[in-house]
């Protein structure tokens, strides 16, 4: 069980109280106990909880009370019922309730091991499920576009006008400098933006995938095709298809998505009869597809067909004036996100920030902030937080996970400090007891 | 990690059984380690309803009686321990406490309180004791399962455990 839980005890006798959080600590998980359901609650408005272990039988709000307040005000708090008192209805209540599990007690330890276990791996999923929804929520918001240069005002000024057609886009430029976001905004600013707007690496996805993906396919149209299934084209329905790396589509894809373009009908594969379909293209790409063309290696027609507005996105380079204005929104991002008070950088810093070459553009700015506010003790960034981006590019291993990240800070620290925890908890700033949990976190171990 | 361990006996428990623990302090945790004057079966702490004896009182009771020379206290028992909410446990200690009790009861079913333990039973015995008192010194449960700290949901689990501490909580130890 390597998932920290922050877990309340909620029961009105103290040792079952003292002996769950005892039992709860030893595995590092966060513990607070609450003598009964009121106290719960108060608890709850001040920090969320990942689970709570709660008694049926308590007086002035029972158990079952308690697990419906939670479940409607903290649906995604896990609450585990335990009683002395069980029996089939009360149990059958509380599931049907919404309670995670039901321990009879006593119980033995294993089984109480088992049930964390279990929640653990629910609330990873469902982690993963809200940070899919939240980048589906992001794809609808325009104002995610930061800069107020002149180079990102000619595209703010240019996006209104774009979106007003339906013809195809093309949108260039360096990797990280957001030209989905751009993509995103001429859709939310179109009259398809009631539509869906679906987007798609080309360079990330073989060519029969890309095929199934954007035309869908018949029953039985090629080996594991058991059912009719939609393609995007047909899916979208009125919206916008962004096509991110364009250039590394294979010859036969342009042939197939020009004659979609010019005909507006899809054939699923495996079927004869056309779909009328309608979307609006916008692509984007890294390469220079006019010399592509040139070389033979790109299809001139296609070319044609999808490059009707072109708009050139500037590398961060090339508006350094956006970076104060990117630091403060990503510095507000990541303070929200962290919790933690992080909301200015020294004069110093913004010029090192300034003066960086960033070759990864705004995705690598929004990577350097958030790192440093995850890592930083004060308010205040300085230029020594920054001091990473030094070798940043001399070290293609950079890990992107914060976790990764904090890890390895804590790895270097404590072989520094030769293990000794003393001083490595020191050198952190934190205390002994606080390293123990990060190294079993982590899973560290001393070199033999 | 300083200080001193004295081995408690409580109640009927083989003498073997204790100087076993106490040599394994010595030698696998590096401490200082004595077996102490026994004390009396823990007949406060029986519980009539379930027929066991609550380790938190004995727990409760053992810190509030400090024992000269010694900075912790391991005690060895042979009654069937539990904490409330939980059928039964091998042993108990709180998180940087001053006590911890381990009991022989569920280790095997061949013991008898005035012969020496078996040698599975021994060292059943001794890796809960070790664990025991390794939590007195602030250490967590463990992920790896070749840890003495990994949690063992049974003694077929306690059985694969080895004697030693991982290099993790062997350098945490320190």
């Amino acid at each position: 069980m390597q998932e920290k839980l922050k877990i309340m005890v909620v029961d009105d006798e103290q040792i079952v109280r003292e002996s769950l959080y005892q039992w709860f600590k030893k595995f590092s998980h966060v513990v607070e106990t609450a003598a009964s359901g009121f106290e719960a609650l108060e608890k709850l408005e001040k920090v969320p909880f990942d689970v709570l272990f709660v008694d049926i039988k308590m007086p002035k709000m029972s158990g079952l009370e308690l697990l419906e307040r939670v479940k409607q005000e903290y649906p995604d708090t896990s609450v585990v019922i335990i009683t002395a008192y069980g029996s089939i209805a009360s149990a059958v209540d509380a599931m049907k309730m919404g309670a995670s599990d039901y321990l009879l007690k006593p119980f033995r330890p294993d089984q109480m091991t088992l049930v964390l276990e279990k929640i653990a791996g629910q609330r990873e999923l469902l982690g993963k499920y809200r940070y899919v929804k939240g980048l589906l929520a992001e794809k609808t918001r325009f104002d995610n576009i930061i800069g107020q240069s002149e180079a990102m005002q000619v595209i703010f000024d240019l996006i209104p006008e774009v979106a007003q057609s339906d013809s195809s886009v093309l949108i260039t430029g360096e990797t990280g400098t957001g030209k989905e976001l751009v993509a995103k905004a001429i859709h939310a600013k179109s009259h398809r933006a009631n539509s869906p707007f679906i987007a798609i690496n080309c360079g990330a996805m073989p060519e029969s995938l890309l095929e199934s993906e954007l035309f869908g396919h018949q029953k039985g149209a090629f080996t594991g095709a058991d059912k009719n299934r939609k393609g995007f084209l047909e899916v979208i329905s009125g919206g916008t298809l962004f096509l991110d790396e364009i250039g590394e589509i294979s010859a036969k894809m342009q042939v197939d998505l020009l004659r979609v373009l010019e005909e507006k009908k899809i054939l699923r594969i495996g079927e004869r009869h056309p779909i009328d379909v309608d979307f609006r293209l916008i692509s984007s790409t890294l390469r220079d597809l006019e010399k592509e063309v040139a070389e033979g290696r790109f299809r001139e027609d296609f070319f044609y067909r999808i490059n009707v507005i072109r708009l050139e996105i500037p590398p961060l380079r090339k508006r350094r004036d956006d970076i104060p204005l990117l630091i403060r929104h990503f510095l507000r991002k990541y303070s929200h996100e962290t919790t933690k008070q992080v909301d200015h950088v020294t004069n110093e810093a913004l010029e090192c920030l300034k003066q960086y070459p960033w070759p990864g553009n705004v995705r690598e700015l929004e990577n350097a902030i958030e790192r440093a506010v995850v890592l930083s003790k004060s308010r205040t960034l300085d230029a020594q937080d920054f001091a990473f981006l030094g070798g940043a590019r001399l070290r293609p291993d950079r890990p992107r996970d914060l976790r990764e990240m904090e890890k390895r800070h804590v790895e270097e620290i404590l072989q520094e400090e030769d293990w000794n925890i003393s001083h490595a908890a020191q050198a952190l700033g934190i205390n002994r007891v606080t390293l123990h949990k990060m190294i079993k976190r982590y899973g560290l171990k001393r070199p033999e | 990690m300083n200080g001193s361990i004295g081995v408690l006996p409580i109640g009927k428990v083989p003498e073997t059984a204790c100087s076993a623990v106490a040599a394994h302090v010595r030698s696998v945790l590096g401490l200082e380690a004595a077996v102490l004057a026994p004390l009396a079966e823990p007949d406060y702490a029986f519980d009539r309803n379930r027929m066991q004896y609550n380790a938190a009182t004995i727990l409760r009771t053992l810190e509030a009686m400090p024992v000269p020379g010694c900075t912790k206290i391991v005690a060895v028992l042979n009654v069937d321990l539990f904490v409330p909410v939980f059928t039964h446990v091998f042993g108990e200690a709180r998180e940087g406490g001053p006590c911890a009790l381990v009991s022989l009861y569920r280790l095997g079913q061949d013991l008898h309180p005035e012969r020496p333990p078996g040698p599975q039973i021994l060292d059943r015995l001794l890796k809960v004791a070790l664990h025991e008192a390794a939590h007195l010194f602030d250490l967590v449960h463990c992920f790896d399962d070749q840890c003495l700290m990994h949690f063992s949901m049974d003694l077929e689990a306690l059985d694969r455990l080895p004697l030693s501490f991982c290099p993790t909580c062997k350098a945490l130890l320190k």
